[in-house]
């Protein structure tokens, strides 16, 4: 039988082709002609443009963010917050002009999201007022704030410190979805020596740890976010994960 | 979400051919605007995170090294890489010899959010390219038994015997199903292209 002169066989067998039921020797010789016969791909692409947007009905879930870094490193991609392991990253990071440019641009967004955390955070952020001290300047000495974006600069999490409790309190204004077997680890990076694991961070919620003394704006650049193994890095004093999150530590 | 506006077919295929042209940026977008579309649908086959991601892994390094190929399919860019994906699935799926748990309610919920998604507008949850809409109102069209058939086959790569059997059903009955309703797929989705 000339199946190329028959369109309806032609079709239906591209059909089942697409679909998945066409099986064994059937598809094989099928496959066979899609290689020769123009037509066969015309007819097969058809196909595969009115059933593959079946795969659309199924909700999107974001896949975790090391994926991309893993396609990146594979294919030796050249791209921002890709070089998370070597050893010069941590300079890199400090010295990378499209990440501080980038919080530039997300400026107006921290801006609003300061003023919405200082509003609910008020009582903690700013102590009572000791005996003979201007307000403002007990402000201005207690309390730092970072805000992390991601390399989009789209901004995910507030860490805001108070000096005077020794608390850090890191708000997730972006609920991220995480596997069940990783943690986000909160790091500060020192304008000089290794970055210090400051503590576990809740993808979705809020929480508070303990804000270490030598961690003020003036000795750390910089806080950042890995994606690490459940319950954080190994080693203290480096991830082990890619950098997801980063921001500038900040006096306010 | 910005992926709401960038499952457009245009902008797909503007980034596809970069990417034939190894433009690590616009691979960097095509990722960002296609990869929980593709997760999904990876999920759902292989059910098992794990074998998901490594999946996803697989066809976007796929992606990038094909992408020259792209044009040589004649398909919709979103059609060619869920068929990558699909075909990485299987493949992973026939190597670990992994046995999937087969759940047919699921697919029908699936496309009744679909069908809403398509009519209605609300597209928070479920961000649709304009083909997937047409095909979700040509689907619920279908009598369910038709539809779900179709449905096994696609999603599990089962063969007309395999699906019999999901069923409980004669084999016949299964083959003439499956080809009425592609039959009635293709009819459907040319009325709605005519208008």
């Amino acid at each position: 039988m000339n199946i190329i002169g028959n369109e309806r066989m032609l079709d239906k067998l591209a059909a089942e082709y697409v679909l998945g039921t066409l099986k064994g020797g059937a598809r094989r010789r099928f496959e066979g002609l899609w290689q020769t016969e123009p037509q066969v791909r015309r007819i097969t692409a058809q196909w595969q443009d009115r059933l593959h947007p079946i795969a659309q009905f199924t909700p999107a879930v974001t896949p975790p963010p090391q994926l991309w870094q893993a396609i990146a490193s594979r294919l030796k991609l050249q791209a921002a917050g890709t070089t998370a392991r070597k050893p010069s990253f941590w300079r890199g990071l400090r010295d990378d002009l499209g990440f501080w440019r980038g919080l530039g641009m997300a400026s107006t967004a921290l801006a609003t999201i300061l003023i919405a955390v200082l509003a609910t955070r008020a009582p903690g952020i700013l102590p009572g007022n000791p005996a003979g001290t201007p307000t403002d300047t007990a402000i201005s000495q207690t309390s730092y704030v970072a805000m992390l974006a991601d390399d989009r600069a789209q901004p995910v999490a507030v860490v805001t410190g108070d000096e005077r409790n020794h608390r850090l309190t890191v708000k997730v204004v972006l609920p991220q979805t995480i596997a069940a077997d990783r943690s986000l680890e909160l790091w500060a990076v020192p304008k000089s020596g290794p970055p210090r694991s400051l503590g576990l961070v809740d993808a979705s919620g809020s929480v508070s740890l303990q804000l270490p003394a030598n961690t003020t704006p003036q000795t750390v650049a910089l806080l950042a976010i890995s994606l690490e193994p459940k319950g954080g890095s190994p080693n203290h004093n480096a991830p082990s994960g890619p950098i997801v999150y980063k921001g500038a530590w900040l006096q306010i | 979400m910005a992926t709401l506006s960038t499952l457009d077919p245009q902008q797909l295929k503007i980034w596809l051919a970069a990417v034939a042209s190894k433009d690590a940026q616009a691979f960097r977008h095509l990722y960002d605007s296609t990869s929980s579309k593709l997760f999904g649908f990876a999920l759902r086959i292989l059910t098992k995170r794990e074998l998901a991601e490594e999946v996803l892994q697989e066809s976007f390094v796929s992606v990038w090294n094909n992408a020259g190929s792209y044009q040589a399919s004649l398909a919709a860019p979103m059609t060619w890489m869920t068929t990558i994906v699909r075909n990485k699935a299987f493949d992973l799926l026939r190597r670990v010899d992994h046995a999937v748990e087969i759940d047919a309610d699921t697919f029908e919920k699936d496309v009744m959010n679909a069908m809403e998604s398509a009519d209605a507008g609300p597209l928070a949850a479920l961000q649709l390219s304009d083909d997937a809409k047409g095909l979700a109102r040509c689907m619920t069209r279908l009598e369910g038994l038709h539809r779900q058939a179709i449905a096994l086959a696609f999603f599990h790569d089962l063969s007309h015997s395999e699906v019999a059997e999901q069923l409980k059903l004669p084999i016949g009955t299964v083959k003439t199903w499956i080809r009425r309703g592609l039959d009635r797929l293709r009819m459907c989705l040319q009325k709605t292209e005519g208008t």
